[in-house]
């Protein structure tokens, strides 16, 4: 065997037995009748039939949206952020790029615990440390879709960022002073010469930010309370306190298909070998 | 000017994003059962009682001995992947690209659930063992990722040349492409390490009847708060963030040489 597919194979096989496999185990459990927990060769599709008609749409809207409105918040903060860091090269930029990433290994939960901490009415900390400090009251925006939103951007902005700051990064600067040379304003360079050029970080980053916020759960668990129910904790339920498996991977198969809806156009149109080879 | 506000923005940046953690340490020196801020006692009780607690090293040991076996089989797995993602060139090797970026772009959670059905289906009772497995689904195409921008740097003929002197394959892979491998496998180990550490989404479907310290946060923290949560929680990161400072140091004098 030549050197390439032998050196593949180990993850090609992993990946099979740990990726593709589940994935077709779910596609197989969504074609099954409701309710049944056996894998048979009867295919049905009242699971998706149901989908359509039971008023899950909801949960499919809130998720979709609340990751849309992320990304786009996401990618907002994350440009200026990459360009002040690119324009600071040496110990500045150095620093300041190690405290960005940090947060990645500190553990979500214990990180959406915190903004859970900082934002509880009464006894929380910016609550308590405002009527300590200037003897005001406020409410809080615990346990509401805004809440949800501001955990949604809070984990995933070095997602967005990362990538961006590649993106940036390819931007050659002469190419930005002969804009300007040649009487560029701002928001030309802007549109003609810096968007266009840094477009691979900006699609790695929306894309990874969106597909992340589309099955994320647990910012709605801990900051929402009940004020949302995603698709994610939707499919859970299904499994958990419906004991309704079939319908349960029906969600599921649905959720992946438009994942990769959006997936497979981008990655498509963004050539990895480049981006990482800088 | 514009310099100056660029300054000031990351500055406010970075504090916001560290504000959720320093509210974590904050709440953590206290003893009261009940979260009142500003404390009317500050203490550190509730570290001696998560130092006291089973429950903490078992939580602890839990997490580390997925952490370290996702490492340890990530890397093995990921420098064989990256040679063939990056290393040479043959037939079907942007497909392969494609499919070990696959499972980075797709949701946790759904990985998770899908990986519980999975493992149902085929007879396996979830434990932290099958947790291993789920997070390698995440995780070893991502460490795979950062061996290989290693390897693009990576001049061949290096390789040729121990042939040419006599050295077998086996013997050309251990001398001269392991060696040149070693900073990124360090940095992928380590990646792998902290990602696994983290974990939340994972975990959720695929632990069965242990716990891992996120997940534990992640249920303590709605259900009933106490300080001690906090403690645990802050020493669970602490080990994770040293780890980190190390993996960035890493892969800043991997840039400078």
């Amino acid at each position: 065997m030549r050197p390439g597919p032998l050196f593949a194979l180990p993850v090609a096989v992993f990946l099979a037995v740990g990726f593709a496999m589940p994935i077709l185990i779910v596609a197989w459990y969504s074609l099954m009748a409701p309710r049944t927990f056996d894998l048979t060769t009867v295919f049905t599709l009242a699971n998706y039939r149901a989908a359509f008609t039971e008023g899950y749409g909801q949960p499919f809207f809130w998720s979709l949206g609340l990751a849309a409105l992320t990304t786009l918040t996401c990618l907002l903060i994350a440009w200026p952020t990459a360009k002040v860091l690119h324009a600071h090269a040496g110990r500045v930029a150095t620093i300041a790029t190690a405290l960005v990433a940090l947060p990645i290994f500190v553990s979500e939960s214990v990180r959406l615990f915190g903004l859970s901490l900082f934002l509880m009415p009464g006894g929380g900390i910016f609550a308590g440390s405002m009527r300590a400090l200037f003897g005001v009251s406020i409410g809080t925006i615990l346990n509401t879709k805004f809440a949800v939103y501001l955990g949604m951007v809070y984990i995933h902005l070095p997602f967005m960022l990362f990538p961006v700051l590649l993106g940036v990064a390819l931007i050659p600067p002469d190419r930005v002073e002969a804009a300007r040379d040649l009487g560029a304003g701002r928001w030309q360079v802007l549109r003609e010469i810096e968007l266009p050029l840094a477009l691979p970080g900006l699609v790695i980053g929306s894309l990874l930010t969106f597909v992340l916020c589309i099955g994320a759960n647990a910012e709605a668990a801990i900051l929402g309370g009940r004020a949302i129910t995603v698709v994610t904790t939707a499919i859970e339920q299904r499994f958990n306190y419906a004991q309704d498996w079939p319908m349960g991977a029906a969600l599921t198969m649905l959720m992946i298909a438009v994942t990769a809806a959006v997936v497979f156009p981008a990655l498509a149109r963004v050539d990895l070998n480049r981006l990482i080879r800088r | 000017m514009i310099r100056r506000l660029g300054l000031v923005w990351l500055t406010a940046l970075i504090a916001l994003m560290y504000l959720p953690i320093l509210s974590v340490i904050l709440a953590s020196l206290s003893t009261s059962r009940y979260m009142r801020f500003p404390h009317r006692q500050w203490s550190t009780g509730a570290y001696v009682d998560a130092v006291s607690q089973d429950q903490t090293w078992i939580l602890h040991a839990t997490s580390f001995k997925i952490a370290a076996l996702v490492a340890v089989l990530s890397l093995i797995l990921a420098t064989f992947g990256a040679m063939a993602f990056a290393r040479y060139d043959w037939r079907g090797r942007s497909w392969f690209q494609k499919a070990v970026v696959l499972p980075i772009f797709f949701p946790q959670p759904v990985l998770g659930l899908a990986l519980l059905l999975f493992l149902t289906a085929i007879g396996v009772t979830p434990s932290w063992r099958s947790a291993v497995f789920a997070h390698m689904v995440w995780i070893l195409p991502i460490v795979t990722l950062v061996i290989s921008i290693r390897l693009f740097g990576y001049d061949p003929a290096q390789e040729d040349a121990a042939r040419d002197l006599g050295a077998t394959r086996w013997q050309t892979f251990r001398e001269v492409t392991l060696p040149h491998l070693a900073p990124g496998m360090v940095s992928g180990g380590l990646f792998a390490f902290l990602l696994s550490w983290s974990n939340l989404p994972l975990s959720i479907f695929t632990t069965g009847a242990d716990t891992t310290l996120p997940e534990y946060m992640f249920t303590r923290v709605a259900t009933n708060y106490a300080p001690v949560i906090s403690a645990i929680a802050v020493i669970a990161t602490l080990g994770s963030v040293a780890l980190g400072l190390v993996l960035l140091l890493a892969l800043r004098l991997r840039r400078r040489s």
